[in-house]
């Protein structure tokens, strides 16, 4: 028996890097799972490598978008009858610039991807979870959720912000069933980070994506960058019906970078 | 396969409470255990109990004494070949009082059995810890290593210096494979609550029923852990998927101290 034999979880984003990682570690668990991603033709590239037959769904669309964060939701109850686990795992960094040059849209899709989608996710999945009586939110966060780095000004903010939604969520939530946690994750090398990393390092005044990693690495106790699986784990236990008196958790995988 | 196959781990303290629930956890995936209590007769009683034949072993030993810390450690040493996992559980406090009528012994007392037991027992693990490049320490804190209460500042202070303890050996031992973190539970109803909870509230000028409320209300699940939350944790962050998580100070309070 999986932990989470049974369950129906949805992952935003999912087809690659942390959700990614997710999606695999919860059908191995025995729950079906939706994923998400921009890209139809990625998206059932990704569901026919993970094999999950029946189990595995994808569901097209941005999740900056409120049709996509809420539409998941809506898809993943109509594709296996109900949703019991949400995670709200797409971000990122996009376009990014220091604070005195950061434009008003840049800031914006910042915002959209990594703060407005997980709101507009968590309340449609609270809405179908409220009254079931059971559920659990994941967050994907970042250790960013409590840093700060030059040049992310959006990131940080977003991350930072997430992290309070998901604690006052806890709250409202505590006794009635539903958990809603955060996974603060350290750098990870995951396709998104080798995509963007390179802008990245420039806005952060680094000569290279290289001496970004590096960066990350040296700030932590393990000085090396953390991996998908470490963060899955952490989701299939929060996941779990084990896991009933955990909310409102911060739960870090940084290998010791911010300690508290 | 358990994911802890191979593995030999120590528990300070667990014969009962969160230690016990830790000890069957880690059983239940693969690991040979050593517990360790004051009582020989208890000891040998849950050792019967956890039903583990050989891979389960009583050492009778007193955290707030260095020599026993040490001899735990080398008599697990001894029997198993090895250790990987220790988890630094025996705590607590008595004689708890206002600061204002506080005595030097129960400061003593509540510093030896949740701090310097953690540095004797981690200090000798290290020993081994270190050449092999593998471990896990784990050091059971508190909320209230977050937080604080009145009436209660000898386990206060106790368990806020075992987090400090924890992000300074984390960052120490980081490139060596061994990580390092403390679990802060809410209250549990254990049988040491049980037994210290009544005069611990006294102090707090509260009634015990009272003060298990606080916890509960200043939680978002209003109403206490149980020892199996505990154990959850600390059987993830002893598997190999745990090797990226250290310095951490993790919550397990149902949503009290949510940082």
């Amino acid at each position: 028996m999986g932990k989470l034999e049974g369950k129906v979880a949805a992952i935003t984003g999912g087809t690659r890097s942390i959700g990614r990682a997710m999606a695999e570690a919860f059908l191995r668990e025995g729950a079906s799972v939706v994923v998400n991603g921009r890209d139809a033709v990625k998206g059932a590239q990704a569901i026919a490598e993970m094999g999950g037959g029946d189990n595995i769904a994808f569901y097209a669309g941005d999740a900056a978008k409120q049709s996509t964060a809420e539409g998941i939701v809506d898809f993943a109850v109509e594709r296996y009858g109900r949703l019991d686990i949400m995670c709200l795992n797409s971000g990122g960094v996009m376009h990014t610039a220091p604070v005195s040059m950061m434009s008003d849209e840049e800031w914006a899709l910042e915002m959209d991807w990594n703060l407005n989608s997980v709101f507009w996710g968590m309340r449609k999945s609270l809405q179908h979870m409220l009254p079931r009586g059971a559920g659990r939110i994941l967050v994907t966060s970042s250790v960013e959720g409590k840093g700060g780095k030059p040049g992310l000004p959006g990131y940080n903010a977003s991350k930072h912000a997430v992290l309070g939604l998901v604690k006052s969520a806890a709250k409202e939530t505590g006794t009635t069933g539903v958990t809603v946690n955060a996974i603060l994750p350290g750098l990870i090398e995951t396709d998104i980070v080798r995509d963007t990393g390179p802008e990245s390092a420039k806005m952060m005044g680094l000569e290279s994506y290289d001496a970004m990693i590096e960066l990350f690495s040296s700030e932590s106790a393990i000085k090396k960058p953390n991996t998908v699986e470490q963060v899955a784990a952490v989701a299939v236990m929060l996941a779990s019906d084990a896991a009933r008196n955990f909310t409102g958790c911060m739960f870090p995988v940084d290998g010791g970078s911010l300690p508290y | 396969m358990g994911e802890l196959d191979g593995r030999v781990a120590v528990i300070s303290g667990g014969t009962r409470g969160i230690g016990r629930a830790i000890a069957e956890a880690y059983l239940r995936d693969g690991a040979k255990v050593v517990v360790s209590g004051r009582d020989q007769a208890k000891g040998e009683g849950a050792i019967a109990e956890m039903n583990a034949g050989d891979n389960a072993m009583f050492v009778a030993a007193d955290s707030a004494v260095r020599e026993d810390c040490e001899r735990l450690i080398s008599a697990t040493v001894e029997k198993y070949g090895r250790i990987d996992i220790l988890v630094n559980n025996a705590g607590g406090s008595k004689d708890n009082a206002p600061v204002a009528q506080l005595t030097d012994a129960a400061m003593d007392w509540a510093l030896k059995v949740n701090l310097w037991s953690t540095l004797w027992c981690s200090r000798a693990a290290l020993q081994h810890m270190i050449p092999q490049q593998w471990g896990r320490i784990i050091n059971i804190s508190s909320t209230e290593g977050k937080v604080g209460k009145p009436g209660i500042s000898i386990y206060v202070t106790a368990k806020h210096a075992v987090n400090g303890f924890t992000k300074s050996l984390a960052m120490e031992v980081g490139t060596l494979g061994i990580t390092v973190n403390a679990l802060c539970p809410g209250a549990i109803e254990t049988d040491m609550m049980k037994t210290d909870g009544p005069p611990a509230a006294e102090s707090m000028g509260i009634t015990y029923e009272a003060l298990l409320d606080w916890f509960a209300q200043e939680s978002a699940i209003k109403r206490l852990n149980d020892v199996e939350d505990v154990a959850l944790v600390a059987s993830l962050l002893a598997s190999d998927a745990g090797a990226g998580i250290t310095g951490s100070l993790i919550s397990i309070d149902g949503g009290s101290a949510p940082y």
